[in-house]
């Protein structure tokens, strides 16, 4: 299905790399071979094991492997003969002394630093007396006897290179002519100059080739648009489509803000382990490995929650921790086994007050990014103006089909069968086959919830009041028994935040584990043993057969007493989603975790 | 009636501890008092640890007969204590009480109190002023029925507290009821007034107490009135500052595995470990201040991989199932922040953890933290001068001053003292190391005869190099007992030979040497920076060799990453790239000498008594 999808996706753009070429960038290349080779695909990726284990000496043989998929043999051909024509182009430099791999440059401006600085210049008209050096990838170039444009990207943004044959050092023009290509990494430098058709350039009188590229770039006005190959080969996703490069910017601004935000209310942040005796915090399948001094199993951290918990117990009142934390789950647009989230915990604080905090920092971040509250997310806009709608999950739940929960009491069966009916659906879907398997009214609650609310949250809405049995760490409600003092944020549809009054009584805390543990291996031994079964449903016993532990030493911190204390989880990638309008986790994990390609 | 209480207060407040009066309360029997004290603290060092054990069983369903609730029960066994504890938290909680309220809203913190209040003349009192504070409870003391003081406990910070019962609206059954049930450790929120004891000890005189979370363990002891534990509270009280020395043994709590494996208890009981934890924090904000100063972009890379490179080490392995792939968790960041500088991202970094499948000693912990960064344009010789401002800077602004005081040579020693004035001393490896050991070591380094003279060189000064005996570890012993040893304060040593570098770029004019540097303080590497290797075809060779040293029984030698040289023939532009090891740097600012002293949660090995499995618990 997967596979298909990415079919799909990558076939269309596919066929308009055959048939448009740029003119301006194929022909000044000067290299024939150049014009087919924007179809060649790099076969050799990061997941593909095979490859990354072949020797050195038999490496460009291995680069060779074609993509049966596409069955484009002859690209790779000329991908490795403009390699080829490349390495020459290196040894021909040094055997003149130069040295194609530089040591360094002295950069004085950034392209975005000459932009704004001589913007005012008017056409034709050229400041002679500055002196500026610049360095950056050469994207593109056109050539007119005497006269050479090339086109220079930096971190910051582009700028032309006006390269007179005159101006030029000695025979610095026909080296330029010769040696430089689309790709390769130069430093020049010359005084500023807007060209007669107003565009603000570098008049170079100097300049030299900082790092030679072997391989060329994808296409310029088309970029690249194979997904598959945008995720695996990040940085030719980001000499392509600088937009990208962008995400990244606005993720680490993000990051940034959230710091700032959690530092100004004094918060201290921390680090917790990622590799721990039990996995515990949430309800997921961990990654396990071993270690091999101490002779023992570790589990890569679902969470960061009980040991940040610890900290409160041990008298840090205000923390927090960005963190990665790694699931052994499937991969999908909303999940990456390693993701970031960050996690704080407020001593004497409740879960009232942590919906102010993730108005503030979602806001905070909001504004710094866009300057605004009102965004757009795919299409929808999103009204980010506090404060949000805050609604109990029983009446999300009612308002949306009817249904009143607490009517039912402890009768599963009854809350199940309404459930049911309500959803409309048969008793063989899977999801009737689901809602059967609840063993408690409020997982039926959850279930109802997940399905027929969660699509339909579109703008920020605060969840409240969880039932207890699907909340093993949060405190019971002061008021409704049977709920807890949790909410979910919502937006877009998707859970961006978790939080609750936390839980501080250690007896109960117990018991809620113990019986979380005693769920998971009533479940585990539903779907195990008869072997009889089809491969479906071995997947399933196959997705419960880890092992949940109680963190024993969590609860005995608990028994030293933990200060009334509220906490809230956050997950950055979704924040940055929402932030950057970005459609898929992978658009903002700047190398997300694929399957193995064939 | 306010005189009568003041007279009150102060007859009692010699019961306090009271540090202002440590020096006349003390006269006659000074070395015996401590030498009690001490011997106390080895009998509830012993009665903790025996409490540690019987906790696991306590856990497990109560077959112990009741036992009458004492008043003050401090000489219980702690397993009785517990069990008082859960005994009295279950009646309450059968009145129909919840011990364990959700909200108290605290109105102000401790350090907010004194600095508010401090002001306040001995024996004033601010009866119209309400105030909320809130804490854990350290030490309890009363005189009478009517009168208890406690001393309260948050961030890091100390207020007494003095209840007496003429201040609230219970009567004074109710009144010594509610307060023989505060045991140490509570935590508690109170509302009351602002006020200063004749002796100028800053209180709070509450009008409503109540414990929000109940502490159900005895808590070892705080003792109070000897002249070592005033020094030792005073000094906690937030007058270490990074850079001083520390001495673990004078906490109050000192047993290390107690201390690493709780360590709520050890940031409760010694206060300069919270102070340790905030400098490990103020380390990490300063890199990343003066990092994002000079335009770097933090980016999160992966720390599963499907090779680990970027480093030399024994990976931790795991398994995707439902991808059904294998993994390594990274060992290093560098690969893939070379890769997105090749993608246009000029300056980046990463501050993260790494993980590495090795033993665990005073240095060593499978997962520790590093900065990494990437600066496109720049060489080794800008990233010395950074290195050099970056920690001279952190330093300055974490002490005061250049130099930080570390008991190199263990506590019971003198500190040295380490000068971070820059610039730093600059230190030529293989040019040093034949200048100090008095060799001469054949130029080609990759050959039989270099191999063959080093293999000599170490029989000779008699330094162990375990097999494989390849010419890189040789040179690596040899410097580390001749070099390492010189390299107190801080010391670059650089122009490491290609053989040892693979991913350095070759020197511009020393053949055989690369642009290559480690920062090394008190003889153990800090940072770790060099030009970087941009040339794909000569970065192909290097792992080409790496390949022949793995075949040779080296299973540090890094593995080639095809999708890393792919990058490569990309293009990389010239850059300077540089790693630090964050654990190891506060190590140093903070005088510890194991590194479990700077992680919160260490690893340690199991324990014989195993976490009871929850499946089996649930039973």
């Amino acid at each position: 299905m997967d596979a298909v999808r990415l079919w799909r996706a990558t076939s269309g753009p596919f066929r308009l790399l055959m048939f448009h070429s740029a003119p301006s960038w194929s022909a000044s290349t000067g290299v024939a071979a150049l014009r087919t080779a924007r179809t060649s695909r790099d076969a050799r990726i990061r997941c593909c094991s095979s490859n990354v284990a072949a020797p050195a000496s038999a490496a460009p043989a291995a680069s060779g492997a074609p993509d049966r998929r596409r069955g484009k043999s002859a690209s790779t051909s000329d991908r490795d003969s403009i390699r080829a024509i490349r390495l020459k182009k290196v040894e021909e430099l040094r055997s003149k002394g130069h040295e194609p791999y530089a040591y360094k440059w002295d950069r004085s401006h950034t392209t975005q630093h000459i932009q704004d600085l001589y913007s005012y210049l008017g056409n034709g008209e050229e400041c002679k007396e500055v002196f500026v050096s610049i360095s950056g990838r050469v994207v593109a170039r056109r050539q007119f006897g005497k006269l050479a444009f090339l086109t220079l990207r930096d971190d910051s943004g582009i700028i032309q290179l006006y390269c007179e044959k005159e101006s030029l050092q000695d025979d610095q023009f026909e080296h330029l002519k010769a040696f430089v290509d689309v790709g390769d990494i130069v430093g020049a430098s010359g005084s500023i100059k807007k060209t007669e058709k107003g565009e603000l350039s570098i008049h170079v009188k100097s300049f030299a080739i900082l790092t030679k590229s072997l391989l060329p770039l994808p296409d310029k006005y088309h970029g690249l648009t194979d997904i598959d190959k945008r995720y695996r080969q990040r940085y030719i996703d980001m000499i392509a489509n600088p937009e990208v490069a962008n995400v990244f910017r606005v993720r680490a601004k993000i990051v940034s803000e959230v710091r700032k935000t959690m530092e100004s209310l004094g918060f201290i942040e921390v680090e917790t382990p990622v590799l721990q005796g039990a996995a515990g915090g949430a309800e997921a399948r961990p990654f396990v490995t071993y270690h091999n001094s101490l002779g023992r199993d570790l589990f890569l951290r679902i969470a960061t929650e009980l040991h940040l918990k610890r900290m409160l117990v041990g008298g840090l009142e205000k923390i927090y921790e960005i963190g990665r934390i790694f699931r052994n789950e499937g991969i999908s647009t909303r999940h990456n086994p390693e993701f970031t989230t960050i996690e704080l915990y407020e001593a004497y604080s409740d879960y009232q007050s942590m919906m102010n905090m993730a108005e503030e920092i979602v806001t905070r971040c909001a504004q710094v990014i866009h300057g605004k509250l009102n965004i757009e997310y795919q299409g929808t806009e999103i009204c980010l103006e506090r404060p949000w709608r805050r609604e109990t999950m029983h009446n999300l739940v009612k308002e949306h089909t009817g249904i009143n929960f607490t009517d039912f009491g402890d009768d599963v069966e009854a809350a199940k069968e309404a459930a049911i009916k309500a959803l409309g659906i048969g008793s063989e879907d899977k999801d009737s086959l689901f809602i059967q398997t609840c063993p408690s009214v409020g997982h039926v609650l959850n279930e109802v919830f997940e399905l027929v609310v969660e699509p339909n949250l579109v703008q920020p809405t605060f969840v409240l009041d969880y039932p207890v049995e699907i909340s093993p760490l949060a405190k019971p409600h002061r008021r409704h028994s049977g709920l807890t003092e949790r909410f979910e944020l919502f937006i877009c549809g998707r859970e961006l935040a978790n939080a609750f009054s936390e839980l501080t009584d250690p007896m109960d805390q117990r018991a809620r584990l113990e019986e979380q543990v005693k769920q998971h291996n009533e479940k585990r031994a539903a779907i195990n043993p008869p072997k009889d079964l089809s491969e479906e449903k071995e997947k399933d016993a196959d997705d419960d057969a880890y092992e949940v532990t109680l963190d024993e030493d969590f609860i005995t911190s608990l028994e030293y007493g933990m200060p009334p204390a509220s906490g809230m989880g956050l997950g950055i990638d979704r924040l940055v989603m929402l932030l950057t309008n970005s459609a898929s986790i992978r658009d903002v994990i700047a190398f997300p975790v694929l399957k193995i390609q064939q | 009636m306010e005189e009568d209480k003041v007279d009150v207060a102060n007859k009692v407040a010699e019961l306090a501890v009271d540090s202002s009066d440590s020096a006349t309360g003390e006269t006659i029997s000074k070395n015996a008092l401590k030498k009690e004290a001490k011997k106390k603290k080895l009998e509830e060092e012993r009665l903790r640890k025996e409490e540690e054990k019987k906790k696991k069983a306590a856990a497990k369903p109560k077959e112990q007969a009741q036992k009458p609730l004492a008043g003050d029960d401090e000489d219980l066994d702690p397993t009785q204590y517990f069990e008082n504890r859960i005994k009295s938290l279950a009646s309450v909680k059968a009145a129909g009480v919840n011990p364990y309220p959700h909200k108290f809203d605290v109105k102000m913190t401790i350090s907010e109190y004194i600095e508010q209040y401090q002001s306040l003349s001995d024996g004033e009192h601010l009866k119209d002023v309400k105030v909320k504070l809130s804490g854990r409870v350290m030490n309890k003391r009363s005189s009478s029925l009517k009168l208890y003081f406690y001393d309260l406990y948050g961030g890091g910070v100390k207020v007494q507290v003095m209840a007496d019962a003429r201040d609230y609206d219970l009567d004074e059954a109710e009144f010594s009821r509610l307060h023989s049930g505060v045991k140490r450790g509570d935590i508690v929120g109170i509302c009351g007034y602002p006020g200063k004891s004749k002796r100028g000890e800053l209180s709070i005189f509450p009008k409503s107490f109540l414990v929000l979370s109940p502490c159900l363990h005895m808590m070892p002891r705080q003792k109070a009135g000897t002249a070592t534990e005033n020094a030792s509270a005073k000094k906690s009280e937030g007058v270490w500052i990074p850079g001083m020395t520390r001495n673990p043994e004078t906490y109050v709590l000192k047993d290390q595995e107690t201390r690493y494996r709780q360590r709520y208890l050890d940031l409760m009981l010694n206060n300069e470990v919270r102070q340790i934890f905030k400098t490990r924090s103020r380390i990490i904000s300063y890199i990343r201040r003066f990092l994002d100063n000079l335009d770097f972009l933090e980016v999160e890379t992966p720390m599963m991989n499907m090779i680990a490179g970027g480093a030399a080490a024994k990976p931790f392995v795991t398994y995707h199932n439902e991808l059904n792939m294998k993994l390594f968790m990274r060992i290093a960041p560098e690969l893939y922040l070379k890769e997105l500088v090749v993608g246009g991202l000029d300056r980046v970094y990463e501050i993260g953890k790494q993980f590495r499948n090795e033993g665990i000693d005073l240095t060593h912990n499978p997962e520790f933290t590093t900065c990494e960064f990437y600066m496109a344009f720049a060489d080794y010789n800008d990233l010395m001068e950074i290195t050099e401002q970056m920690l001279s800077g952190m330093v300055k602004e974490l002490t005061g001053g250049y130099k930080v005081k570390y008991h190199a040579n263990g506590v019971d020693k003198d500190p040295i003292e380490i000068d971070f004035t820059p610039p730093f001393r600059r230190l030529e490896m293989i040019q040093g190391l034949e200048t100090m050991a008095n060799l001469d070591i054949p130029k080609d380094l990759s050959s039989d005869a270099a191999n063959k003279y080093l293999v000599d060189a170490c029989a000779k000064f008699d330094v162990k190099c375990p097999p494989p005996q390849t010419t890189a570890r040789l040179l690596d012993k040899l410097v580390g007992h001749f070099l390492e040893e010189t390299c107190v304060n801080p010391t670059f040593i650089i122009n490491h030979p290609e053989i040892m570098s693979p991913l350095a770029k070759w020197h511009r004019s020393k053949p055989g040497l690369t642009e290559r540097f480690e920062l090394f303080v008190n003889k153990r590497e800090v940072c770790n920076a060099y030009t970087e290797l941009n040339d794909p075809v000569v970065q192909r060779e290097r792992f080409a060799e790496q390949l022949k040293d793995r075949q040779s029984g080296d299973d540090e030698a890094m593995p080639l990453d095809e999708t890393f040289c792919t990058a490569l023939e990309y293009g990389l532009p010239p850059t300077g790239g540089w790693g630090l090891g964050i654990d190891r740097l506060t190590m140093l600012f903070t005088d510890s000498q194991n590194i479990k002293e700077v992680l919160l949660f260490p690893a340690m090995k199991p324990q014989d008594d195993l976490p009871v499995k929850a499946n089996e618990a649930a039973q």
